[in-house]
């Protein structure tokens, strides 16, 4: 096919959905681009983001010693904000990891091809996010020596945690989370870890890698499994996306606190999630494909995808911190109305305002078609989407705490720098974990990518052999 | 066993506890030692080998018989218990002792809790005929000054440390010339008839002797000034119908008679049903006080304009002589509905004035009620048939420069400190051979004095006094003092006297020798036992007042700017000031802790361009230069609704430079443990707030008028327990949440059940609508919980804002009881303050204004609510109910994940956010109540309704067999409550106190809307205001 033929094919947008690989690649070319990240020497620009990400990791233990050393007085906590940096960095990551499970499990169930490119990254994303996240209710407890008691395991107390707790239910659906999206992940690498195995020549790597894909042989057999699994795998992680948030949800809106007593907390924090999730992919995917040179994989037809995603989630999310002031007023309960008329004008207005201009503002600008495809654009967007979604959750945690029921009680809550570098500590992670991925594992799901290529048309090579029925395959007159 | 560092430091203690058997051992008897050798057939009690089972059985019983005695170094003399005879002396059980503490000048009954000899926790005496049991904030704190652990240990020559035996040798060589010498004493007020009689003997033994009285008491003064001869005023507002205090907090804690004070004016305001009459209150004051909280009509004014105020009031009453000074006054409505009410209730009226009036207001007043003929009914005049104390501070500086005293004995009083800046003590000390001071710290009249005496606490030593109205007392030892070196006042001024040591206990026994009557061993006992003396009262006596001639108000100008200066309400003139309870304590009015502020008015504040900047939460408040005459001190300013304008409030006590010998704690960057230690940076009490008595000068000690007041750059970090926001916004959602619910009395009657309206209504849909989700798996219903032994009691707690005054005393007692930790100023600036029962102060005006309105306070304790919503929340089950009704932490479960104090709507919850006990002083620990566990680093606390007691009254009623009876179970904050205005008891007693108090119609619950059924109940305020001054009558 040529390159003409193949512009012309792109369509007129109207009836014609665009190739979702660019460049007339080949599966070679498409298996060479990937796996030769993970094969070549590891280059400089690697080290380099590697130390820097490191940095921030050891800021983090650091951080983190000095909090179990001396306890969680070095934070900013005081009596009526009991919850501050760490809850809202849970939230926030535990935010980030929805989108990996959602692109890959229900965007599969939905047949959307264009998460091909981008749900290995995303999947990874996802884990590392959850990491990030599962660690900070670990280290918020007062006594952290003791925190296998929210555990259920048998004991010579004879205890049980107690499962009213919604905290007890976060411990189980985070955990669960976690779990289903690592072996779904893991299902997900299996071919791409057989064909690195395949172009390896060292005799560690092929150990290595041919106990991780499980003897691989590409059999139809082992495809046909793999595809049951894989698909079994997406029905059962897809309803995990809608609860891992709902029940993180729950630890507002299950309390008595004005502000997070709202029955709406599941369905908005579900789509808060999705809208911050697909901003850190994009941040995340706007750099991989510049430095890593997939273009052609992840081209700017997936990230326009990916910003109407945003516009819609971003817009949900702002529908409902709107919803909220009504049912505030609606609901005719003073405590309410104080808490949201506090929110926007009491002393954390600021964090209000950015939160209100970065969720529900910026990702407006995605209903212009120019600036949906713009790189640059939707990079700036991305990044005011995730500070939006973390003042999102330091609205909700700390503006609802610092002044409730009795005014003589109301206090300020003020972040310590142990706060903030703790929370920058977990991007050293999160990124350390990163760059480990991208160096080691596709970041492509080389499998995945061919199956949407038109090469893997069982049509493709008939009539001439070159391609050309299966190219007219996606013509109008063809349905 | 606890030791002290110092006291094993020295060696060969003829102090160190000794065993022994019997009387006859102790004193070494020839029979006791060959009936001791000889106590078994020979062989019968050797062993085999070095401690043969007899052996150690017999170590072991004497041991335990003698446990009581060694742990505690408790004194060689006899002390008798209170309520349990010594044979049930049992380790573990607390005993406790009547004795008595000195408090300006006259003594309160007291009640002390000793566990294994170890002083734990003060309560008034119940029966001792002054506090009735209750006892303000001074007594409770007093505890903690005992274990202080910068308290003076050693005997300090010329500032080197010496010992005990060197001051001995001192007396016996001074004393031998003693009829030449020219000595001259300065002493606090002391009502002690033992220190009556040493100051005779000194008298006598010395050629020459000035007793000069550590005093400002303008009141006495102005009464001495009216009746022509020196009484004792005591008020009973019980009978009182109208009263007028002029400056005057006689509710405040700093008040002399402030236990009778407030107990009399809460009975005189019973609002048990609508028909009921209640006194009325009008205050006149610069500053709000607690008693400005509870007035029913308040008139901020500048206190120096009083004077005037004063006379205008007596004007009008008929009163000769001062019309022409009280012009000012003459027609201000507020003096002419004052004296049409004062007129009506005639005898039931009564005028007082406070520590900042002169003593011509004073007298005034005594006039004003001689002449409504309130004397012998509202006014209680007493017969002290004491000498007139010499309070003439200057004549004796005047002396002591004139190189006319050859030795002067400081006792217990800091003039170098606290007198009169124009005085220049320090200088005249210098001026005086032998200089002697007796303290409890090392403090700054120590460092100028030759000798520096420790002092022994109220609790280690024997002593005796008058209460107020005269009951006696013995001051009966818990302790030996902690310190060899400690003495008594008496034993230093009779060793001073004789040159010859004698215990307290012999002193104070042979002054009593003479004050009963019949077997003088058995009513010694009976003292002792009872901790005062019967019918020994002070005779009242009737007198008629006349009006001070010559009364002459200050002439003030409208701008002229005045500064006030006032005992602090925590740490009095400075005594206190080490006490880490008080400087926590949060200021009753102000809530400001660990500081001294100079407190204006909004408008002044406007008008000298200060301000109280709001940031992150904290409050930066701008420095105030204010300079009188020549003097000039510099202090945060600030801002306080209410207050009168153009007046300065500045309290005593701060700004104190006191030795410690505890090493400064450092560690290293990583560790925190040094910030954490609230004891490991000198003193407590060393450079907290600033010091103002550079500015009060002989003139005038309580007032100045025409002072200076420029705003300096600086800025400073003011720390407050509330108020962290706004307040016209918190002023605006307390008015509207019906947190703090009054009416008059007119509303109370056309509704007396006002608390009802307004109620918000409930939330959430009644619990009742789900009975199947509430009530029938409720896990109160559950069989587990019914079988309990505990189901039968369920208890509940209802607090009387009608009554409560907002002294601050059950905070402090709360804190003694509960071992509550003192976090210090850092923290409490970041929000983390521990207090399990905090006093919540609003402002209230109808447009919330912040110029002029009402104040009320509110306490707070856990709310322990039915359905709580802290409960459900916890993951690991660390805050449960228990079968008695009440929310419990489970200190050893809790994981601290503070979920459960996000969710409590009242914010009473308490999270440790450090390990504050790991460095705290070995003193300290001992003040520490073992039935309460001392919490670890990263859990949560939070009020139990005082658990340990119940159990502990639970555990005696199970032994014996029968219900706990209405009132056996007190709470801290009940028992300490001199208001009586918290009720804790079993709601499942039909008959009990807190069943009827339930039953009020003033009850109501704070924040019932949430359905969380909150086990404490409040009863709304009635106020009593005038109609034509109050527009809300």
């Amino acid at each position: 096919m040529s390159t003409d033929k193949s512009l012309a094919l792109a369509g007129d947008g109207y009836h014609d959905e665009p190739p979702l690989v660019a460049g007339n690649l080949s599966f070679h070319e498409v298996t060479e681009m990937v796996a030769m990240h993970t094969e070549k020497k590891t280059p400089l620009a690697w080290y380099g983001a590697f130390s820097i990400a490191n940095i921030g990791l050891m800021v983090l233990l650091v951080m983190v010693a000095y909090l179990f050393w001396n306890g969680i007085g070095v934070w900013g906590l005081n009596n009526p904000v009991g919850w501050g940096y760490a809850i809202v960095n849970f939230v926030f990551w535990v935010g980030i990891g929805h989108a990996g499970t959602l692109i890959s499990a229900i965007l599969f169930l939905f047949r959307q091809q264009w998460r091909t490119a981008i749900n290995r990254s995303a999947e990874a994303m996802t884990l590392f996010a959850v990491i990030c996240a599962l660690l900070f209710p670990t280290i918020h407890v007062g006594r952290v020596w003791v925190i296998y008691w929210t555990l259920p395991i048998p004991n010579q107390m004879e205890m049980w945690p107690q499962f009213k707790s919604p905290l007890l239910w976060d411990v189980f659906a985070v955990s669960v989370y976690f779990t289903v999206s690592l072996v779904f992940w893991y299902v997900g690498l299996i071919p791409d870890l057989a064909t690195l195995r395949d172009r390896t020549t060292k005799k560690f790597r092929q150990k290595v890698l041919g106990f991780f894909s499980l003897g691989w042989t590409g059999a139809n057999r082992h495809w046909r499994n793999y595809e049951k699994a894989y698909l079994l795998l997406a029905a059962l992680a897809t309803p995990l996306v809608l609860s891992v948030h709902s029940v993180v949800s729950f630890d507002f809106a299950v309390s008595i606190v004005p502000g997070w007593h709202t029955t709406i907390f599941p369905p908005y924090f579900v789509a808060g999630a999705i809208f911050s999730g697909f901003g850190m992919v994009m941040t995340l995917m706007v750099i991989a494909r510049k430095i890593y040179g997939l273009e052609n994989i992840i081209t700017v037809n997936h990230l326009e995808r990916m910003n109407m995603v945003i516009l819609l989630t971003g817009s949900m999310v702002g529908f409902a911190y709107i919803t909220e002031f009504f049912i505030a007023w609606y609901s005719g309960v003073q405590y309410e109305q104080y808490a949201f008329i506090n929110r926007a004008t009491g002393p954390y207005a600021w964090a209000y305002w950015i939160m209100m201009s970065c969720n529900l503002l910026f990702p407006q600008f995605f209903w212009v078609k120019k600036l949906r495809r713009n790189v640059a654009f939707m990079f700036v967007v991305s990044i005011f989407v995730n500070i939006g979604m973390w003042f999102e959750r330091f609205v909700i945690v700390v503006t609802s705490l610092h002044r409730d029921y009795l005014p003589a009680a109301w206090d300020y809550y003020t972040p310590t720098a142990v706060d903030v570098l703790t929370f920058v500590g977990s991007f050293g992670l999160f990124f350390t974990l990163f760059l480990i991925f991208l160096r080691f594992v596709p970041m492509v799901a080389i499998a995945e990518v061919k199956g949407v290529m038109p090469q893997a048309d069982p049509h493709f090579y008939e009539d001439h052999g070159d391609g050309h029925t299966a190219g007219h395959a996606v013509e109008p007159a063809r349905p | 066993m606890i030791e002290l560092p110092v006291l094993d430091a020295a060696e060969a203690q003829p102090s160190r506890p000794k065993f022994w058997r019997s009387v006859s051992h102790l004193k070494n008897d020839p029979a006791f030692r060959e009936m001791a050798a000889h106590e078994f057939v020979p062989g019968a009690a050797d062993g085999p080998g070095a401690a043969s089972r007899r052996q150690f059985l017999q170590l072991m019983g004497a041991s335990m018989a003698l446990a009581g005695l060694t742990a505690c170094r408790r004194p060689v003399e006899h002390v008798m218990p209170f309520a349990r005879k010594p044979e049930e002396l049992i380790p573990g059980l607390p005993l406790n002792y009547a004795t008595a503490m000195p408090f300006r000048g006259a003594l309160r009954g007291l009640l002390v809790e000793s566990h294994d000899g170890r002083p734990t926790k003060v309560e008034g005496n119940p029966e001792h005929p002054e506090s009735h049991g209750a006892t303000t904030v001074f007594e409770q704190a007093s505890l903690l000054d005992l274990y202080d652990p910068d308290r003076s240990q050693r005997v300090v020559r010329n500032g080197d440390e010496a010992s005990w035996q060197a001051f001995v040798d001192f007396c016996r060589q001074y004393a031998t010339g003693a009829a030449s010498r020219r000595v001259a004493v300065l002493a606090d007020p002391s009502s002690s008839m033992t220190m009556q009689a040493l100051r005779q003997a000194l008298t006598a033994a010395y050629g020459q002797v000035r007793w000069v009285t550590c005093d400002v008491d303008p009141a006495a003064q102005g009464l001495a000034m009216a009746f022509g001869q020196r009484v004792r005023a005591r008020y009973d507002f019980s009978a009182a119908r109208v009263i007028v205090s002029l400056d005057a907090d006689f509710l405040g804690s700093t008040d002399r008679d402030m236990l009778h004070n407030t107990r009399t004016f809460t009975e005189g305001r019973r609002m048990e049903e609508p028909g009921q009459e209640m006194s009325r209150l009008y205050v006149v004051e610069s500053s709000y006080s607690i008693t400005g909280g509870m007035a029913d009509n308040r008139l901020r004014l500048r206190s120096s304009e009083i004077p005037a105020l004063a006379a205008a009031l007596a004007a009008r009453l008929g009163l000769t002589g001062v019309a022409g000074e009280g012009a000012a006054f003459a027609d201000h409505p507020f003096v002419v509905e004052m004296a049409n009410d004062l007129r009506q209730a005639g005898r039931g009226g009564v005028v007082l004035a406070g520590e900042t009036q002169p003593a011509e207001v004073h007298a005034l007043c005594a006039a004003l009620n001689s002449r409504l003929g309130s004397v012998g009914r509202t006014m209680h005049l007493f017969d002290t048939q004491a000498p007139a104390d010499d309070t003439d501070l200057a004549g004796l500086v005047a002396a002591m420069n004139a190189g006319d005293v050859d030795a002067l004995l400081i006792l217990g009083c800091n003039p170098v400190y606290d007198a009169p800046a124009d005085l220049d003590v320090a200088g005249a000390l210098a001026r005086v051979g032998e200089t002697i001071h007796l303290g409890l710290h090392r403090d700054e009249t120590a460092a100028a004095c030759r000798w520096h005496l420790p002092m022994a606490h109220y609790l280690e030593a024997w002593g005796d006094g008058r209460a107020y109205g005269g009951t006696m007392s013995v001051v009966q030892p818990l302790i030996a003092p902690l310190y060899e070196d400690a003495h008594s006042a008496l034993e230093v001024l009779h060793l001073f006297t004789t040159g010859t040591e004698r215990s307290g206990y012999d002193l104070v026994r042979d002054q009593w020798k003479g004050l009963l009557q019949g077997d003088f061993e058995k009513a010694w006992r009976r003292v002792l036992h009872d901790g005062y003396l019967p019918e020994s009262g002070y005779a009242a006596m009737t007198a008629t007042a006349s009006v001070p001639a010559g009364y002459r108000a200050p002439a003030v100008g409208p701008d002229d700017l005045e500064v006030v200066f006032r005992l602090d309400p925590k740490v009095l003139d400075g005594r206190y000031a080490n006490n880490a309870w008080m400087q926590e304590l949060p200021d009753p009015t102000t809530k400001v802790v660990w500081d001294n502020v100079a407190v204006v008015s909004p408008a002044t504040a406007e008008r000298l361009g200060v301000r109280n900047e709001l940031r992150n939460g904290k409050y930066y408040a701008d420095r105030l230069q204010i300079t009188v005459g020549d003097a000039a001190v510099d202090l945060p300013v600030w801002i306080q609704p209410g207050h009168a304008d153009n007046s300065v409030a500045l309290n005593l006590g701060y700004g104190r430079t006191l030795a410690s010998n505890r090493p400064e704690h450092t560690s290293n960057l990583f560790d925190l443990d040094s910030y954490v230690d609230v004891y490991g940076h000198g003193a407590i009490g060393s450079g907290v707030g600033v010091s103002v008595a550079p500015l009060r000068t002989t003139g005038a000690m309580q007032v100045a008028v025409g002072a200076q007041a420029t705003v300096s750059d600086e800025e400073y970090l003011v720390v407050t327990t509330q108020d962290h926001g706004t307040l016209p916004d918190e002023m605006h959602e307390a008015r509207t949440r019906g947190i703090f619910r009054m009416a008059t009395v007119a509303e109370y009657r056309a509704n007396p059940e006002f608390v009802r309206e307004g109620e918000p209504e409930l939330i959430r849909e009644p619990w009742e609508d789900y009975p199947a989700l509430w009530q029938n798996n409720h896990p109160t219903t559950q069989p587990g919980y019914k079988d309990n032994p505990y189901y039968k009691n369920q208890w509940g707690m209802v607090i009387d804002l009608h009554a409560c005054t907002g002294c601050n005393a059950c905070v402090v007692a709360c804190q003694a009881e509960n071992n509550i930790q003192v976090v210090g100023k850092a923290e409490i600036g970041e929000g983390r303050e521990m207090h399990w029962i905090r006093l919540d102060r609003y402002f209230v005006s109808p447009t919330d204004s912040v110029e002029d309105p009402h104040m009320v306070l509110q306490p707070l304790p856990c709310m322990h609510c039915e359905n709580a919503p802290c409960e459900s929340v916890c993951p690991v089950a660390a805050t449960v109910h228990s079968p008695d009704g009440t929310n419990q932490m489970i200190y050893n479960r809790c994981i601290g994940t503070r979920y459960c104090a996000n969710n409590c709507p009242y914010k009473v919850r308490r999270f440790n956010f450090y390990n504050w006990t790991k460095d705290l002083p070995v003193q300290v620990r001992m003040a520490q109540n073992p039935n309460v566990t001392v919490r670890s680093r990263g859990v949560m606390e939070k009020c139990s309704y005082c658990i340990q007691r119940v159990r502990e009254v639970n555990k005696r009623t199970n032994v014996e067999d029968r219900p706990i009876r209405d009132g056996e179970v007190m709470t801290a904050c009940q028992q300490v409550c001199p208001a009586r205005a918290i009720t804790f008891g079993d709601l499942n007693d039909p008959d009990s106190k807190v069943v009827a108090k339930k039953q009020s119609d003033r009850r109501y619950e704070l924040l019932a809307e949430l359905s969380v059924k909150p086990r404490t109940s409040y009863l709304g305020r009635v106020r009593n205001p005038n109609p034509r001054l109050s527009s809300e009558a």
